[in-house]
């Protein structure tokens, strides 16, 4: 999509990076971040970025592919700490308690932070199981009849239970790729977490799948902190109150959803908004 | 190739004609390469096919032999016994009634080298068939009964090879061959299934010797095999593929894995012997240390094999894990485990195959030692099935060609039977 117009204005003056514009920050932040560097090896992911996650709110990241918006989220719940040669700086607050420390367990963290994937990717094992996982894992439920609660409210909150109350016990795998996603879901939401992560959650689905995913997400706000990253700006436009523009690792515009979208400050996020970059 | 830029709706497009040419070259190139195919998989079929049908026929004698039945006469003078108490019994001169009632039943034979002759062609073992009759029914004490006892084993090839007896051949001579006929005349020879051969350990006569010693050796030192290179492997590979660190160690580590699988195995033979047997003074001979040496060598397939497999668990499902919070512990025996299930199974079956026909490194621990008992415990002097079959191929007695293709047999049978439960099992975690 890069057309010669936009790489020459990319050369541009009005299109140099210079901090971020907008606000960046949020009165009841549920998370916040601030002077976040990220490496692999050598080369630098993330540029020094600072955002807060609005509680019960949700955050779209943004930004063309590669720009270091799907490494931010992943840095939230410490996914990115299986890779090795990956390196995390700047502070990480989770309701004013720092989540690098050696303090937090990354696996009580992940139970608070939960995260949804790109591609849907449930357990091969039967749909119960798939969202009793986690509840048995951390000991949520102390019987049977507990688990079977946190299983099926878990099911209706993510708007799938009518569908598959009659076939619990079927592979989780042998469903469409939008009820997968939304068990995926309702695998995160049984653990209860506080904020939930959702990288291009719809991107693998079509359009109508889409749309209910989309009206969950907009339910799911009213419990939960949500960020996700999304590659369709309407989608962004849609569900999310706040959005960030990235561009190369750094964050170029923050902003309530509305201005973004409406009335962007930065050459760049506009260039992107309109379509004439990205 | 071309300079036509725009399409042009009337004329032919020259691509066309260009393509068309080369595609009978390609459509020949493929059909070629099929039948090629064809060919080596039909040829290696055909191979297979041969080797059983070869292995199979040479085999069928074993299955079957020859028993006499004798007019057996119990009289204490040739028992040389007085009285009839288990213990006397038990310690009487069988072979002497045995010789006896034998020569009664050929009078005409009275040179001592012919009644020597004449013994030969009874099985060394008959006289321990009269001592059990006897002994399961001792009121048959001074009497006289019939005993149904084998022959010897060149008589029972004999009867084998020849359709009606009579004629004298290599092993057989002309008068054990007239005295043959006139047991078989009287109809007092009988063809029987050889059960000895499933139920007896191995004997230096053939007509005795039996696979139940090998096949409970090779059961044992399988298990042993299994129980430890199963659990070493699987464990060595999860860690090295899900937790340990990518560095220069695990680097010398994975190369020198893929080394040891190219070892010759009579080297883990030498190493057995060297340290199992003479620095920790396991016993010698043992299932118990043929199935370590067995593990050393089974253990790199395993590893591999597991590795791959588990490399092979998309990444989605340890993200999906982590995601929720399980811990690296929980992701790895929950999902990457069960989900790498199948390869595993499958690099095991292979790495125990292997070993089920390994016959070196167990020569140099000593399970090439004939060994009549049947073993009972891991620890119990035994031998496996590919060195009783390499043991019966260096005998002189034409008996044992059969004996050999029949335990070839057994091992092919056992081998089958792994390879089934493998695949059942791998049924299940596929499910």
């Amino acid at each position: 999509m890069v057309d010669i117009s936009s790489s020459e204005s990319l050369l541009s003056e009005d299109t140099k990076i210079n901090g971020t514009v907008g606000n960046c920050f949020a009165d009841d932040a549920k998370m916040s971040m601030r002077n976040v560097n990220v490496f692999y090896g050598d080369k630098q992911a993330i540029n020094n970025i600072s955002l807060d996650l609005a509680r019960n709110q949700v955050t779209a990241l943004i930004g063309p592919s590669g720009c270091g918006k799907s490494t931010f989220l992943r840095c939230m719940n410490r996914m990115n700490d299986t890779i090795s040669i990956c390196r995390v700086e700047g502070e990480f607050k989770l309701d004013d308690e720092d989540i690098y420390t050696k303090k937090m367990d990354p696996v009580l963290l992940r139970a608070r932070v939960g995260m949804v994937f790109q591609k849907p990717n449930p357990f091969p094992k039967s749909i119960y199981e798939n969202v009793a996982y986690g509840p048995k894992i951390h000991g949520l439920a102390s019987n049977k009849a507990e688990l079977d609660e946190i299983v099926i409210t878990s099911l209706q909150k993510a708007g799938l239970f009518n569908e598959v109350k009659d076939r619990l016990d079927e592979s989780g795998t042998s469903l469409s790729g939008g009820q997968q996603q939304r068990l995926c879901i309702a695998r995160s939401i049984a653990v209860s977490p506080e904020v939930i992560l959702m990288d291009e959650p719809a991107s693998a689905l079509d359009p109508i799948a889409t749309a209910v995913i989309e009206e969950l997400i907009d339910e799911l706000k009213e419990k939960y902190t949500i960020a996700i990253v999304t590659h369709s700006m309407q989608q962004a436009a849609r569900i999310s109150q706040t959005t960030a523009y990235f561009h190369m690792g750094q964050l170029v515009e923050m902003g309530s959803t509305s201005q973004i979208f409406t009335n962007p400050t930065h050459k760049l996020t506009e260039n992107y908004i309109t379509g004439r970059f990205g | 190739m071309t300079n036509q830029t725009g399409p042009q709706m009337n004329k032919k497009n020259p691509i066309t004609d260009i393509v068309a040419a080369s595609l009978g070259k390609r459509h020949r190139k493929e059909l070629r390469f099929k039948l090629l195919g064809r060919l080596a998989v039909a040829l290696g079929f055909l191979l297979v096919l041969v080797l059983i049908a070869d292995i199979t026929f040479k085999a069928l004698p074993a299955f079957h032999q020859h028993w006499v039945k004798l007019e057996i006469s119990y009289q204490q003078d040739w028992l040389s016994i007085e009285g009839s108490n288990r213990e006397l019994l038990d310690g009487a001169n069988y072979r002497k009634a045995l010789k006896r009632s034998l020569y009664q039943m050929f009078p005409q034979v009275k040179a001592r080298k012919d009644k020597r002759k004449l013994f030969k062609i009874i099985s060394s073992n008959a006289e321990f068939t009269i001592k059990d009759y006897l002994l399961a029914s001792p009121n048959y004490l001074g009497q006289k009964t019939a005993v149904w006892v084998r022959f010897d084993d060149d008589v029972d090839t004999y009867l084998k090879d020849v359709e009606t007896p009579g004629e004298a051949n290599a092993r057989v001579d002309q008068k054990s061959a007239q005295w043959v006929k006139a047991l078989a005349d009287k109809e007092l020879i009988e063809k029987r299934f050889n059960v000895s051969f499933f139920t007896n350990g191995d004997s230096r006569e053939p007509e005795l010797a039996g696979v139940k010693g090998a096949l409970t050796g090779t059961i044992l030192t399988m298990l042993v095999t299994l129980a430890l290179s199963f659990p070493l492997g699987v464990a060595a590979a999860l860690y090295l593929e899900e937790f340990a660190p990518r560095n220069r160690w695990t680097d010398i580590i994975e190369v020198n894995i893929n080394n040891l699988a190219a070892v010759p195995s009579i080297i883990f033979g030498l190493l057995g012997l060297a340290v199992i047997i003479n620095m920790f003074g396991l016993p010698r001979s043992a299932p118990l240390v043929g199935g370590i040496v067995l593990t050393l060598m089974t253990l790199p397939t395993i590893i591999i094999a597991s590795r791959a497999s588990i490399k092979a668990v998309p990444p989605s499902i340890r993200e999906a894990a982590m995601g929720i919070g399980a811990s690296k512990m929980q992701t790895t025996f929950s999902h990457v485990l069960p989900m790498a299930m199948p390869g595993i199974m499958t690099g095991t079956i292979i790495g125990l195959a292997q070993a089920l026909g390994e016959t070196a490194p167990l020569l140099m621990i000593g399970m090439v030692a004939f060994i009549v008992d049947v073993p009972t415990s891991i620890s119990d002097a035994s031998t496996v099935l590919p060195v009783q079959i390499f043991l019966w191929a260096d005998s002189p007695e034409r008996a044992f060609l059969a004996k050999t293709s029949a335990a070839i047999l057994v091992l092919l049978g056992f081998l089958l039977v792994m390879n089934t439960t493998a695949a059942l099992l791998r049924k299940k975690f596929e499910k």
